[in-house]
């Protein structure tokens, strides 16, 4: 029943209508009827985008190629999961996901914001609702999934070959979850500014809407960051590519904002500030959005673009991102400062990792819009890559990752840095050591490399300080210790593991830049070749037959120091038919925490094979320190202390009002 | 039945949609909260929250002493910002009654209206594996092929699978399956004379009816295989004429008429073939005759796949025009027919075969010639 | 200091450290960016050697010879004038005769252009946009088919 899954949809988006503006109008008028409406609105509305959605699954999955979008992205001889994946592998079904983790998010809001003041729950949602209005609006206009095909072709085109890959599985929904999770800190910042208040339970209640989003973030570009490392063979984890660029812009600035929502939190500080990133964020989560969807930017990533729906999504962009800051300056002021602090303190320092990290939101901002500036006004074609953001994004994060490990230390409202440096003192020794051992043991000549896995070596051991402090290390006995440190707040571990996490990242990434060793030969079955003391020897290539493609297989024998066979590395190059198009298999090989990357070309007149291979030291904690940020997100969301109580009953009977203006 | 049911759904669906706007409006006027206790609440929990920490020693007693004041400040401006509120009265007034009555009917409204301009409710769901089993008799010839196909792709040693594929691949113009299809057979059970010259059959209508040095040797293993195949020999004496050796084909064909049985569908076939070579032969300088000719087809094999279609399809389609204006013209209906079924387009063959028989009235002898013609080629009148 | 001083001072360091964010993005830009060309672009653009520069156009047809090992020569195109370009290592998955490139490095002294990175994306009906714009400007663009 696929038209079932159309007709959800079209009343999904006349609930979204009804959502954005009766919830709106009974906050403003104070009728609690009208805001009432909102809660089960908002859950209609998800269930039925969730209807539609799983109809076009079904479809996917039974190949039903009477709809146009099927039938250009699925084939009936592709294997079942990449026909369920394949449901947001396009641009159609991609939106699909958008608005039903949108309208998702917005019934979570719905459900566990039943203790929120009302109208601050019905402004909300109702914001929530424009968003869904919008985006729903644009997939029924312009790219509906559901537009039918009659006769319906008996063959599908088949998806894009490198899509059909786990990763498509894990990237995209994560990366939604993450940019759409900010849309809630956006509808709760907007609401603050209509109501013209905001107070310590909103600070509450967006902290964790920030980490859980920011989590998902974390996750989605990591995972986005190792698919193309495996999928596209050319051996690199960042590419300073425009569509990177939009999913690490929202990245940086929530990282900004879930740092500040602490401060709002905990000390009623930087109130206009943090409604100001959360309202940043979400703006550059669709940009993300339309940069992806639009091709405006040549991208090696972006796939089934189309500048015609670019053109309503940049509309979508300038209403809500021009609306909103104007919003903001209409009615920032009417909302008042709060929280008095000293510059050497937590506050502080949480400040000077705000101003470190939009600074670096804002290069990364130019080198990703610069070329399109440059070419509306002078016509003149430029690209930005690599050079651009080393030069400018490095000194601007280099600082910030030094001063990490002093924030935790610091006490609220006054600190004292000194203190706070004394008991670094380990932590720093801990650090030079790692130059040192660098400089001695690894390679002389490498200065700059050797400080980067200091400043790696600074993080991880700072976190673990923090900790170490925290359950009392050195002032009590070990079995108090022991006790104390399972009896910290959970949150507490999530500060520590993200900073630790950061620290592994930036030691996988420095171990790459600096020690990576590459080499580019044409081998016969036979020979061997060598790259950072490891042997591989190449066996020949063997066809296979895979279900929709087939596939000339690179066998590779990873020889030991004996010359025995220690293991085997496969690389190959698939031919999907339908779409007559070559993929690239890299052929892996962690070994410990490092990789041996084998990617092959074609083979020459002579018979042998250009072979591309890459010793990757380290490369795997890039991915491996992104997740332990992403599980301190997790574990600091589960923080008991996170939960607001809801207002007991004794105190009903007070009338209530709307129109107050608190400070 | 299926429409039906749809029909069913989505009246649910817009009752559901809409009782989610309408119950909450016209449910009870709910107790109303101060917002000023909420704010209390998350401070009360701050408080608790200090009081933990302090005794977990994570907070020295002085620090603990300032947040605690300062917490307890707060409480006091909340508690100030409360009693400040007021009611509001508007929201009962006639207006609000009317918008509340616009946001419950917007739901069933655009939604219905929207879907009557987007939808398209008749189109029932076709999952793939549902239509290819679906009886035979309701599926499109896609449809056939596909189900053949998937069946061919579980067995692909089913060689009677792929002699029943290789006759319809030909007539789709799907030719170099076609071949694939009869070779399979082949090679599974065998040669044939029939395979081997439907191999040659559609190596040929592949080459845009160029009998090429592939399609004769088919054709010459066909007539090993037996001796006097029609097809074969009908074909083989085709490959003479088109290489300028039209007496020789003439007199093949002649030889052909001999051993033909007399009920054969050949026999006009070759009859027709016999008549045309005379033709050629009798007047080279004449103009030629209005559609594909040999030549024709020559010069087309020399071009690229699609200029040579194109090239095909205009030639048709103007013998096409031609015989609509001026339809008593049995030689040409005959070639019109032929051509089409070259260009695999079965229907419009039969549809051709039909308005021919049609302008000389059934029972005629030309109606008869054209039918059994058709016969030979496997078109039929009707279906 | 006084509290103000102190604010100000602040302040001022912010600010200080914004002004030195901004003028290293501008130095980046100058520095950094590279610009896109099509071969007929380069006759009336002046390069300084060693500059890098992208340059896009069609694969030309029956240009590409391999060196029997690593080394890949090619002409890059768009139909009127044309470019030798040279490449060391695995050319792209869809990297074909008459598909659109982008190829990125500088200029040798012999005139060769020594590529250090050939971009040819990942889609079928993927045509550079770049490359795309120009063809259209110079109206040799045709739709691609689908």
């Amino acid at each position: 029943m696929v038209e079932v899954g159309h007709f959800a949809l079209v009343l999904a988006f006349a609930l979204a209508l009804v959502q954005s503006i009766v919830p709106l109008v009974g906050a403003r008028v104070g009728d609690e009827r009208m805001m009432a409406v909102a809660g089960p609105v908002t859950m209609a509305g998800f269930a039925l985008v969730a209807l539609a959605f799983v109809v076009l699954m079904i479809s996917y999955a039974r190949s039903d190629f009477s709809l146009v979008n099927v039938w250009e992205n699925s084939h009936s001889l592709k294997p079942m999961l990449y026909k369920i994946t394949g449901t947001w592998g396009n641009h159609e079904g991609s939106m699909l996901l958008w608005a039903l983790i949108l309208t998702l998010f917005g019934s979570l809001v719905a459900v566990f914001g039943a203790n929120l003041p009302a109208s601050l729950r019905a402004t909300v949602l109702a914001v929530q609702g424009w968003i869904g209005t919008a985006f729903l609006l644009f997939i029924l206009v312009t790219s509906n999934p559901f537009v039918r095909l009659s006769p319906a072709p008996i063959e599908g085109r088949d998806l894009n070959p490198i899509l059909q890959d786990i990763g498509l599985a894990i990237h995209p929904p994560l990366l939604y979850l993450g940019y759409v999770g900010f849309s809630v800190c956006f509808s709760f910042a907007v609401a603050a500014l209509i109501d013209g208040r905001i107070d310590a339970s909103w600070a509450r209640w967006v902290r964790p809407w920030t980490l859980a989003a920011w989590a998902f973030l974390t996750g989605g570009v990591a995972m986005g960051s190792y698919w193309a490392y495996y999928e596209l063979g050319w051996g690199g984890f960042w590419f300073w590519d425009p569509v990177e660029n939009a999913s690490f812009m929202p990245w940086l600035a929530g990282t900004a904002l879930l740092h500040s929502a602490i401060v709002m939190e905990k000390r009623s500080a930087l109130k206009i500030w943090t409604l100001l990133l959360a309202i940043l964020t979400f703006s550059l989560s669709l940009l993300g959005t339309f940069l992806v969807r639009s091709g405006v930017l040549t991208s090696v990533h972006a796939f089934a673009t189309d500048p015609s729906r670019g053109i309503f999504i940049l509309c979508i962009l300038v209403v809500f991102i021009g609306g909103s800051l104007a919003l903001f300056a209409l009615r920032s002021s009417t909302l008042t400062a709060g929280g008095i602090f000293h510059p050497i303190s937590r506050e502080g320092a949480l400040v000077l990792n705000n101003l470190f990290l939009t600074t670096a939101t804002a290069t990364v901002f130019v080198g990703t819009l610069y070329p399109l500036a440059v070419e509306a006004l002078w016509g003149e074609k430029i690209s930005v890559g690599e050079p651009f953001f080393n030069l400018t994004f490095g000194p601007v994060m280099v600082p910030l990752l030094l001063a990490v490990p002093f924030g935790p230390l610091l006490a609220w409202k006054r600190g004292d840095a000194f203190a706070a440096a004394q008991r670094l003192m380990t932590a720093f020794a801990g650090a030079f050591l790692a130059v040192l051992v660098t400089l001695l043991f690894v390679d002389r000549t490498a200065v700059l490399a050797s400080l980067g896995v200091g400043l790696s070596a600074w993080l991880v051991l700072g976190a673990l300080t923090d900790l170490a402090l925290k359950a009392g290390f050195g002032s009590v006995p070990f079995s108090t210790m022991l006790r104390r440190l399972v009896g910290l707040p959970r949150s507490m571990f999530g500060t520590a593991l993200a900073h630790l996490g950061l620290g592994l990242t930036t030691l996988g990434i420095v171990g790459v830049m600096a020690f990576e060793t590459e080499n580019i030969l044409a081998m016969k079955p036979g020979q061997t070749a060598e790259i950072s003391g490891h042997v591989l020897r190449f066996d020949g290539i063997q066809p296979v037959q895979g279900p929709n493609y087939t596939e000339s297989r690179a066998r590779f024998a990873l020889l030991g120091a004996g010359g025995q066979v220690a293991g085997e590395i496969v690389s190959s190059k698939r031919f999907y038919p339908v779409r007559q198009m070559p993929t690239t298999e890299a052929g892996i090989r962690t070994m410990g925490l490092s990789q041996l990357y084998v990617s092959i070309g074609d083979e020459t007149s002579d018979g042998s094979l250009v072979v591309r291979i890459w010793w990757k030291p380290l490369v795997t904690l890039i991915w491996g320190g992104a997740l332990a940020m992403m599980l301190g997100g997790v574990v600091s969301l589960f923080d008991r202390r996170l939960r607001v109580g809801a207002p007991s009953r004794r105190q009903r009977g007070l009338p209530r009002g709307t129109e107050t203006v608190t400070s | 039945m299926d429409a039906m049911l749809f029909w069913v759904i989505a009246a649910f669906l817009t009752l559901g949609a809409s009782l989610a706007v309408l119950l909450p409006l016209s449910g009870r006027k709910p107790v109303g909260e101060a917002d000023g206790s909420h704010e209390i609440e998350v401070y009360r929990d701050q408080l608790s929250e200090l009081e933990r920490d302090t005794e977990r020693g994570l907070i020295k007693p002085a620090e603990a002493e300032q947040a605690r004041a300062e917490i307890a400040r707060r409480i006091l401006k909340a508690d100030k910002a409360d009693s400040r509120s007021g009611s509001n009265a508007l929201s009962d007034s006639k207006a609000m009654g009317v918008f509340r009555m616009a946001a419950v009917l917007v739901v069933p409204l655009l939604s219905w209206g929207i879907y009557a301009f987007v939808g398209s409710p008749a189109l029932p769901s076709q999952p793939l594996s549902a239509r290819l089993e679906k009886n035979p008799a309701d599926s499109t010839v896609d449809e056939l092929v596909a189900r053949a196909e998937a069946h061919l792709a579980a067995n692909p040693d089913d060689a009677r699978g792929w002699d029943v594929l290789a006759p319809i691949y030909s007539r789709m113009g799907r030719y170099q399956e076609a071949v694939t299809a009869y070779r399979n057979a082949i090679r599974l059970d065998g040669a044939s004379a029939a395979r081997e010259s439907g191999v040659g059959e559609a190596i040929a209508a592949a080459a845009g009816g160029m009998i090429t040095a592939d399609a004769q040797a088919a054709f010459a293993r066909a007539l090993e295989l037996e001796p006097g195949q029609p097809k074969a020999g009908f074909f083989l004496a085709s490959a003479l004429a088109q290489e300028g050796k039209i007496e020789e084909a003439i007199a093949a064909w002649q030889a052909m008429m001999m051993t033909l049985p007399p009920d054969s569908a050949w026999r006009n076939a070759v009859a027709d073939a016999i008549t045309e070579g005379r033709t050629r032969l009798a007047d080279v300088a004449k103009e030629p005759a209005p559609g594909p000719t040999q030549q024709d087809i020559d010069a087309a094999s020399a071009m690229s796949p699609e200029d040579r279609a194109a090239m095909i399809e205009t030639m048709v389609a103007s013998l096409d025009d031609k015989l609509r204006q001026n339809p008593r013209d049995l030689e040409g209906w005959t070639r019109l027919v032929k051509s089409y079924q070259i260009l695999g387009r079965t229907d419009a063959a039969r549809d051709a075969l039909k308005r021919g028989i049609d302008v000389f009235g059934k029972d005629s002898a030309e109606a008869r010639q054209l039918a059994q013609l058709s016969n030979a080629l496997g078109v039929k009148a009707t279906e | 200091m006084t509290r103000k001083q102190k604010r100000l001072s602040i302040i001022g360091g912010a600010l200080g450290f914004l002004g030195f964010a901004a003028a290293l993005t501008f130095y980046a830009l100058g520095q950094k960016a590279s610009y896109f060309y099509m071969p007929a672009d380069l006759a009336s653009a002046t390069l300084e050697p060693g500059q890098r520069i992208r340059l896009g156009g069609l694969v030309e047809k029956g240009s590409i010879v391999r060196d029997g090992g690593t080394e890949v020569a090619f002409s890059v195109t768009d139909t009127e004038n044309s470019v030798k370009v040279a490449y060391t290592g695995i050319l792209p998955d869809l990297f074909r005769e008459e598909q659109g490139v982008i190829t990125e490095g500088s200029f040798g002294a012999d005139g060769v252009f020594r590529a250090d990175s050939v971009l040819a994306k990942h889609d079928e009906t993927y045509m550079p946009r770049e490359v795309a714009d120009g063809l259209k400007e110079k109206g040799l663009w045709q739709q691609e088919t689908q």
